[in-house]
């Protein structure tokens, strides 16, 4: 495959043409890069990564966006370990280097923020400084020394970031750049001269743009069609542009989740290729495109036709460290699939998560979990047999983690099916894509000679002829409902598992569909928006806007718009507390205040219960995920990555007792 | 002993079993986010010794855990792991060298936490989700309640070996053993569930488990919560009985009291301005009325007088003064030398302090810069006494003027109205706001014993300052109301009268009948304003582009009061909505998460929007040649903490 070929770039030949791109990872410590850095790249590259781009570091103290972002002045320790890590798995890597302006925090530098023009970042609100010559003066010295500091670490160039978070492309757009001196004449004039200045510095080492080419606010913002035109000036000074999309206005759109279907800036990235090969030919920089391209098929076509030379797959490549190996080897179905969830990848939030996966929890945090990786560690030790009860994710992946350490290894599930909960959130609507999740386990079940059992209960009474370690998946179960002034009956109650997957379904009649939503995750909003076809539905939230949890994936506002759309009810901070006479009461949990709304149904979206189950009497089982207490597939998956470990050495440890 | 002088009661010293303090007031166990990757820091070091320095009676640090099991928040200190002894001998050393005892409080979070940092499942004594948190934790077996009771006993050991004088066991607002206590989250059917001898059993455990580890020479204290606030929680006669059964085991000295549980009744463990100080009194007075051992009340407790006069009363034998002693550490020394009136008092504002903590970011304080910076030395520019100029008395100027004076620059601040204090002056007129004053007037009280003066009613401009020929200017001119984009020009006499929040509170505007007042700042300005013109009558709405109104009350724990007043003053709230423009009689609207235009009327429109930065005169003078740096509003309209922080670094940096 092309995918997988050799490219040059600048001086530098990359191994393959998939590129690991800049992301916030959480893994810096005091503003510099760490060894878990160092570790989780040279993971990627050893998986095949052509291009690595290192996260964003900033060029200047002013820019503290997060907590753990870098500092690039304090950033060459760091850049030195990962260049050392990555080339000697063959990458290339560079460094992402920005200043996020206005798009930072002044949290952390406790200074005001820079930008072109006062105009205030949408979520934040703060008025920046709209900073004067001396400031953008220190600015291109900042991106200068930083590229000269990435090349003396041993990296081969640098990326600058005038993509979505950028002060650069703060400059360029329109919807923030106010000015009337000559930056503000030609918007573009800032990011020239950072690019001459770092090609100056450092010579024919790799220099790339992060390139925003559409803002999606066209009234002011760069659009399609000017970003063509700005992008051939670049086409004498930089080795390539990477084509993303987003503004302040749409920060979610550079990293949609899995309601957006990949490959959206396929148009724009063909048109800028083309427009680059117009004027330079062969000698135009390379193309690199980006936009939830996570499938090899996908970006393999891409190159082949001409769109673009590289193609960014960064979440493909949290999800599964080998994806290009697979594909060199003719095993693209085996590459484990990202499901673009964005529950645990996408991290700058104030909290710091440490960047993972939900399908690869080992990713972030490769050297913690170096021990229990299935796809790493493989000892095959003291092989038993080994049995695992229940066929859900948790399940799934602790059959498929113990068959690959060698263990002769049995899945029983007691329904027909094999998947578990995720078979009920694959249905919510925009969704589906979890189910890639289920296909890929099960054909990986297959693979590893997992003998797979269906429709089979185990009791406790079973297990006594079994000597062999022992896992219980048996999952989760709907809690009653339970409300505090009390239910009287008069109204059908209804789980959100059952609703969603059609199992039932709310009868006509007068009044809403009351849903009950304390969690704000998928569940809440996926109901409503299965119901709101059919007759009036409010939303009961504690909070005070619907699906308060889908802020990190990035669905927040774009759930409250479908539901706004779509007409659903939002009964904010409130809660159900009682159902009397077809109605049900509802209290504001500020004001205390009481009102009542006629119901047809009340669907409860809200937290589950393991499965209660005389499995629990048995000695020396395991239990994982769901079973342990509902929570959700990255759990799931870490529980039973683990358990391969852990449940065999407790059954070497009682075999020992006995 | 009677040189006490005017707060007898506050520094007359108390014996805690062991331990004596030498007077009343404890710097109580909060969150400081100062912990890295688990282990307690320099930072921590710094900050608790300049509260020992500031003369606290009693230090109680923040909590550290007990098992790993136990991560709620990213720098929460391990106290599991050992590894944390010289940070702990470190924090012990720095205090005691004033002379001041320190405890160690001691804590499992229990399900009032997720697994994101620990990667594991979250203990509890019943799968019941935290409301906050939201994660399913796992029912706690026989086996595991043993490893509880263990580990809190291992850590307890730690902590002593690390040099604290004693442990509190946090059993009141976010604690495994709070979970057991409530039973709005003790479903237990077990021996461990039930009645209140049940459900109080794990805490009985762990008393019996750490007096044995840590002996007798050092003190036990207890955190209950009073009342939790929630539906079928805890509430006061629980409370009461547990302390009863605290003391009854005859190993503990002391009972700490708080009111609330952390993760669904925040803001009323650190209730903001809006809620009366003294809030939570009736707790330690109802313990201390049925238990001989001391008994601890928090709550908004700002002043020495009405430190002094809870104790006076019998309500408490100790005060925790957390906040006060965070604005000012030197509190307790200000209190005993009679100088009172010189202490920087807390403003209950919550922005840097408890705003900063949800945020995951290391704890200030909006009116000292140094708070969480104590292990930082002052960067001070070297050179003679310089003529400093400071143009305007807000928040900003005052901190500049403050910061040069204090290093022995020559400064005058000259301010154009008849008042210093900027915004902050209209920001404390609104109800229940009055306390946000106390930033300024505490500014004004530390300038006066520097010898500053304030001469107001003064315009400077550069033919001022020419006369005037200062060394350096500081520029702190503040902001003007913007024009927004959607209504340039000259008013129309058709429109709604058009007005900023400046102009309600300055009396320059009285917008009356039905008035919108637009918030594109989400926080107090169009909140407070709206309070203001409900009060005079008015039918108001308040409408945000964003998700929600004030969309930051919430962080300064303030969000819950809002809609409270709002919903009694009639005040109603449209979110998702963005005015774009006036039309007769009103103003158009489109809905940013349906695109959906409408139209709605009002007679007057009031503005919450950015302001136009005043920076005129910074301009002309650097055009001349005249030194002269910006600050606050001046450099870019921010809020007042912005303006303090420009302040202080320009005025160190002359």
């Amino acid at each position: 495959m092309v995918l997988t070929d050799p490219l040059g770039l600048g001086l530098a030949t990359l191994p393959s043409r998939v590129v690991f791109g800049p992301h916030a990872t959480n893994l810096g410590r005091r503003r510099g890069f760490s060894a878990a850095h160092a570790t989780y790249y040279a993971r990627r590259a050893e998986g095949g990564a052509g291009l690595i781009v290192t996260e964003t570091a900033s060029v200047h103290e002013s820019d503290w966006p997060t907590e753990c972002s870098p500092l690039a002045e304090r950033s060459g320790e760091g850049w030195a370990l990962i260049a050392d890590a990555c080339h000697r798995a063959g990458s290339v890597v560079i460094a992402s280097l920005g200043h996020a302006g206005s798009q930072g925090s002044s949290s952390y530098s406790q200074g005001p923020l820079w930008a072109p023009s006062r105009v205030p970042e949408v979520n934040s609100h703060e008025v920046p400084l709209s900073i004067g010559d001396a400031e953008v003066n220190a600015l291109i010295a900042g991106f200068r020394s930083a590229a000269q500091l990435a090349r003396e670490a041993g990296l081969d160039g640098v990326e600058i970031n005038a993509g979505q978070s950028s002060l650069l492309r703060q400059f360029a757009s329109g919807l923030t750049n106010q000015r009337h001196d000559r930056y503000g004449e030609d918007r573009m004039l800032l990011t020239r001269q950072v690019i001459e200045a770092v090609r100056e510095e450092i010579g024919d080492a790799i220099v790339g743009l992060r390139f925003c080419a559409d803002e999606l606010a066209p009234w002011a913002g760069i659009t399609p069609e000017t970003a063509v035109s700005l992008s051939t000036e670049f086409a004498e000074t930089v080795d390539y542009l990477a084509v993303v999309r987003g503004s302040i206005y749409s920060a979610a759109a550079t990293q949609p989740d899995l309601h957006e279907a990949p490959g959206f800036n396929i148009g724009i990235t063909r048109s800028i290729s083309e427009a680059l090969k117009a004027v330079r030919g062969a000698a135009a920089p390379a193309v690199c495109l980006q936009g939830s391209i996570v499938d090899p098929t996908m970006a393999e076509q891409q190159v082949l036709e001409g769109v673009c030379d590289l193609v960014e797959m960064t979440r493909a490549q949290i999800a599964d460290p080998d994806l290009v190996a697979k594909v060199r080897r003719g095993d693209a179905s085996r590459v484990r699939p990202c499901l673009l969830c964005n529950q645990r990848c996408v991290v700058s939030d104030p909290r710091n998560p440490i960047v993972s996966c939900v399908v690869n929890p080992s990713a972030g945090h490769e050297t913690a979990d170096a021990h229990h990786d299935p796809d790493r560690s493989v000892a095959h030790v003291d092989a038993v047999p080994a049995l695992v009860i229940g066929g859900g994710v948790a399940g799934m992946e602790a059959a498929r983690s113990l068959a690959r350490r060698g263990h002769d290894t049995r899945l029983v599930e007691a329904s027909g099916r094999l998947g578990g909960t995720l078979l009920d959130a694959m249905e919510i609507p925009g969704r589906s894509r979890l189910g890639l999740l289920l296909g890929w386990l099960a054909a990986e079940l297959d693979h590893e000679g997992v003998t797979v059992e269906m429709n089979r209960h185990i009791g406790v009474g079973d297990l006594e002829a079994f000597n062999g370690p022992v896992v219980a998946a048996i999952g989760a179960m709907d809690a009653p409902t339970t409300l505090r002034d009390g239910d009287d009956g008069s109204v059908v109650m209804l789980s959100a598992a059952d609703v969603i997957a059609g199992r039932s379904s709310v009868a006509d009649g007068e009044g809403a569909v009351v849903i009950l939503d304390p969690i704000g995750g998928p569940i809440g909003v996926g109901v409503a928006e299965i119901l709101a076809g059919d007759g009036p539905v409010a939303l009961v939230t504690p909070d005070l806007i619907v699906g308060s949890q889908l802020a990190m994936s990035g669905d927040l506002v774009a759930a409250n718009a479908r539901l706004a759309g779509r007409g659903v009810e939002i009964v904010a901070h409130s809660e159900v507390v009682a159902v009397r006479n077809g109605a049900a009461t509802i209290q504001d949990r500020y004001t205390g205040a009481m009102r009542e709304i006629q119901t047809r149904g009340i669907v409860d979206a809200g937290h589950r219960l393991p499965r209660t189950t005389d499995l629990a009497e048995a000695e020396g089982l395991v239990f994982v995920g769901d079973a342990v207490a509902p929570r959700s597939i990255y759990e799931a998956i870490l529980e039973g990555r683990r358990v391969s470990s852990d449940a065999v050495t407790q059954h070497h440890a009682l075999e020992a007792l006995r | 002993m009677s040189s006490a002088g005017r707060y007898e009661m506050l520094f007359t010293p108390l014996e805690l079993g062991p331990v004596l303090v030498k007077n009343r007031s404890v710097f109580s166990a909060h969150l400081t986010n100062y912990a890295e990757d688990g282990m307690p820091s320099a930072q921590h070091v710094a900050y608790y010794e300049a509260r020992a320095r500031g003369g606290a009676g009693l230090i109680i640090t923040e909590e550290h855990s007990t098992h790993p099991t136990d991560w709620p928040y990213e720098k929460l200190i391990h106290g599991f792991n050992p590894a944390v002894l010289p940070g702990y001998r470190a924090i012990t050393d720095a205090v005691h060298r004033h002379g001041t005892p320190i405890f160690a409080q001691i804590n499992h979070n229990g399900g009032q936490a997720s697994g994101l940092y620990s990667r594991l499942a979250v203990w509890a004594p019943s799968p019941v989700a935290d409301p906050l948190f939201r994660e399913v934790p796992k029912a706690v077996d026989l086996a595991e309640i043993a490893e509880i009771v263990e580990s809190y006993a291992d850590v307890a050991a730690r902590c002593i070996e690390g040099g604290f004088d004693g442990v509190e066991l946090q059993c009141s607002h976010s604690s495994i053993v709070r979970g057991f206590l409530s039973p709005a989250t003790n479903k237990r059917t077990d021996a461990y569930g039930g009645s209140l001898e049940n459900r109080a059993r794990l805490l009985m455990e762990i008393i019996e488990a750490v007096r044995s580890a840590i002996g007798p020479g050092v003190a036990l204290g207890v955190r209950l919560c009073g009342d939790e606030l929630i539906d079928g929680g805890t509430t006061l006669d629980e409370a009461v009985a547990v302390a009863i059964m605290v003391e009854a085991t005859g190993r503990v000295d002391y009972i700490n009291t708080s009111i609330g549980v952390a993760t669904a009744s925040l803001f009323m463990v650190e209730a903001s301005m809006a809620v009366k100080p003294g809030y939570s009194l009736f707790i330690p007075s109802a313990i201390r009325a049925e238990v001989d051992l001391p008994v601890v009340a928090v709550g908004r407790f700002k002043d020495p007088l009405q430190a002094d006069r809870a104790l006076t009363e019998g309500h408490c034998d100790l005060v925790g003064m957390v906040r006060a002693q965070i604005a000012d550490p030197d509190f307790m020394i200000k209190a005993r030398s009679e100088h009172a009136d010189d202490i920087r008092l807390c403003l209950s504002c919550n922005q840097e302090c408890v705003g900063r903590m949800g945020l995951n970011r290391w704890l200030g304080c909006i009116e000292n810069p140094r708070t969480g910076r104590e292990s930082e030395p002052v960067a001070l520019r070297p050179g003679p006494p310089r003529d400093v100029l400071v143009v305007g008395a807000g928040p900003a100027g005052l901190q500049a003027a403050l910061a040069a004076a204090r290093h022995g620059h020559r400064v005058s601040v000259v301010e154009a109205s008849d008042e210093p204090g900027g915004q902050v002056r209209l920001a404390a007129r609104v109800p229940g706001r009055a306390e946000f004053g106390d930033l300024v007037r505490n500014q004004l009280s530390e300038l006066a014993l520097l010898g500053v003066t304030v001469k107001t009613g003064t315009w400077v401009d550069a033919t001022y300052v020419a006369d005037h020929a200062p060394d350096v200017v500081v520029v702190a001119t503040g902001s003007t109301p913007a024009s927004p984009w959607w209504a340039p020009g000259e008013p129309d006499p058709t429109h709604p009268l058009l007005c900023d929040v400046r102009h309600v509170l300055d009396g320059t505007a009285s917008p009356s009948g039905r008035v919108l007042v637009v918030d594109e700042m989400g926080f107090h300005h169009a909140t407070s304003v709206a309070e203001v013109l409900a009060d005079r009558g008015c039918d108001v709405e308040v409408a945000s582009p964003s998700l929600v109104v004030g969309q930051d009350l919430g962080i300064t724990l303030d969000m819950e009061q809002w809609w409270i007043r709002a919903s009694a003053k009639g005040i109603t709230q449209r979110s998702s909505a963005l005015v774009t423009g006036l039309i007769p009689g009103g103003v158009s609207l489109q809905n940013v998460l349906t695109g959906e235009a409408s139209e709605a009327f009002y007679d007057a429109v009031v503005l919450a929007i950015p302001a136009d930065a005043a920076d005129g005169l910074f301009h002309e003078l650097v055009a001349t040649g005249v030194e002269a740096h910006r600050v606050g509003d001046a450099l870019a309209p921010r809020r007042a903490h912005s303006a303090v922080l420009d302040g202080e670094h320009v005025g160190l940096a002359l």
